[in-house]
């Protein structure tokens, strides 16, 4: 099962040419994204970072296709992106479950719109709640879960259907340290054993260090990137080494030009 | 790496004790005694006004008289005879403007082009009490059973409209775009997001039709009706006789509360998944 998905999770590239994206305010024109370019490897982790209001989601929510107007290409295997598909994934900071569906029925509807099979999609579901570690929690509704609960379920629903490209709007940004530095090895778990390719936005830019083989550090008004720096650290990382600190201290100040 | 105690830590422990303890606190004999302390004062009143005879007994008869009435028309039949048919006029009115209003409601709740078209013409005319259109709906139908129905179906077409497209309408962004993200069918749509996510309020637009009905049914059988009980209430005026008037209240009221009861603990039984239900 991951051998055949990390064979398929080899093969989507991402190249984003010359994309920008202009929002009508009161009749103004509003720049929020101007003349991005970037190249995604199959299987690499990727985080954003930038100041609020410098167009990271916006540049999210153009990659999964929930908006289709903006200028340049979005590409995906050469083909341009014209709405949702099934090759990618996403997870919003909110978990965004149904609140009147179990756990379970809820990873479910990531596999809705695949045709699987009854069986193999019970199969299936119970693996990525699994993989997410909500093992026992299968029939528990979203109210009975805490935050962190909540978006481990919101990740196995996106994982589910095995996207090759899994986007991660700011997931753990809404989440108390001790549980989000949890969750961050979780993610590195399972990005390195599902082989996904990761594009995670966030605020937090030792979360990004920690995590990424490429941090895009964006500059606001209008969104564009500033730098794009790679970690070539060894996993696991250690978040006191001097190797570290000094990404972290590097990705710091291109952030404050 | 102790999963197992993780997830542990991550669950609401608190949840399984406010359960319990809103189950307690339902127990209270203080909430079956509070709903009838007010029926309990005015009976007492009533009770005091009709034996010093600060009314007439044909304006006020006492309650004591009222039982017995209400005793005799259960006993000769009339209750059940009248009940029968009302409740037949109220069913159908209610299934017929219920139906078409949870279609029109989705319609114009899904098409922001036909809200467009028909919302603001459908809210002035939801303006017009349902009573406003007997005049009208008399040169139409007459007198016979059609008018009843129609009207009481009238009455339960806006609210259950507006409530429908206002429920879908509220349906959160954030829950569309997961759909959409998902690229879930229309059927698991429908399913899954639309009909859970509308459910409440829904039925909060239901129970007002069926509210709206009992308004309709009532003065519809006052004005053109020859059976019912809204008639057997006007036959009691005519006579002077305040007891069947009484009576004929008192059935409307422990009827209409047991349908809105009925409609209440449906629309908590769909909602099971909710946190306050229990």
């Amino acid at each position: 099962m991951s051998q055949q998905a990390a064979v398929q999770a080899g093969e989507a590239t991402l190249i984003i040419r010359g994309v920008s994206k202009t929002y009508r305010v009161d009749d103004r024109p509003l720049s929020v994204l101007r003349n991005i370019a970037l190249d995604i490897e199959p299987g690499e982790f990727v985080s954003v970072v930038g100041a609020s209001g410098c167009g990271k989601s916006t540049l999210l929510r153009l990659i999964i296709g929930l908006d289709t107007d903006y200028d340049g290409d979005i590409l995906l295997d050469g083909r341009r992106i014209e709405g949702p598909g099934p090759e990618r994934g996403i997870v919003f900071q909110e978990p965004r479950l149904f609140p009147w569906l179990t756990v379970e029925d809820n990873v479910a509807l990531g596999l809705d719109a695949s045709g699987t099979a009854p069986r193999q999609r019970e199969r299936s579901v119970a693996e990525n709640i699994a993989l997410v570690g909500l093992t026992g929690f299968e029939k528990a509704y979203p109210h009975q879960l805490s935050g962190g609960m909540a978006q481990r379920a919101a990740i196995a629903r996106a994982l589910v259907n095995r996207p090759e490209i899994q986007l991660l709007d700011e997931p753990l940004g809404a989440l108390d340290s001790l549980t989000r530095a949890y969750l961050q090895k979780e993610l590195l778990r399972i990005w390195q054993q599902e082989r996904v390719t990761v594009i995670m936005v966030t605020h937090d830019v030792e979360e990004a260090v920690f995590l990424s083989d490429k941090v895009v550090v964006m500059e606001p008004r209008p969104g564009r990137i500033g730098a794009v720096i790679p970690i070539e650290l060894a996993h696991p990382r250690d978040r006191a080494a001097p190797d570290f600190i000094a990404r972290k201290e590097r990705i710091l100040r291109e952030l404050q030009h | 790496m102790n999963v197992r105690s993780l997830v542990a830590r991550d669950v609401k422990a608190a949840a399984p004790f406010g359960r319990l303890a809103a189950g307690l606190r339902a127990f209270r004999p203080a909430d079956l005694l509070l709903p009838l302390a007010l029926p309990a004062a005015v009976l007492l009143a009533w009770q005091v006004t009709a034996v010093n005879g600060w009314l007439p007994v044909q304006i006020l008869p006492p309650p004591a008289m009222v039982l017995s009435t209400l005793h005799d028309l259960i006993r000769d039949g009339d209750i059940a005879a009248n009940l029968k048919i009302s409740l037949w006029r109220i069913s159908l009115g209610f299934a017929l403007g219920a139906g078409s209003g949870l279609v029109l409601g989705t319609l114009l709740g899904v098409s922001k082009t036909l809200d467009d078209y028909l919302g603001p013409v459908f809210k002035a005319l939801a303006q017009i009490p349902s009573l406003g259109w007997v005049p009208v709906l008399i040169l139409i139908f007459g007198l016979a059973e059609a008018l009843k129905i129609v009207i009481i179906a009238k009455a339960c077409l806006v609210p259950t409209v507006l409530a429908t497209a206002q429920g879908i309408r509220n349906i959160p962004r954030h829950y569309l775009e997961v759909a959409r993200v998902l690229r879930l069918s229309g059927r698991t749509r429908l399913f899954k997001l639309l009909i859970p996510a509308t459910l409440p309020t829904v039925f909060s637009g239901l129970r007002l039709a069926l509210s709206h009905a009992w308004i309709a049914l009532i003065v519809v059988e006052m004005l053109a009706a020859q059976e019912g009980v809204g008639y057997m209430m006007v036959w009691g005026r005519t006579l002077f006789q305040i007891d069947i008037v009484i009576a004929g209240m008192l059935v409307i009221g422990v009827i209409g509360l047991a349908m809105d009861t009925g409609l209440a603990r449906i629309a908590r039984r769909l909602r099971g998944w909710a946190p306050d239900h229990g």
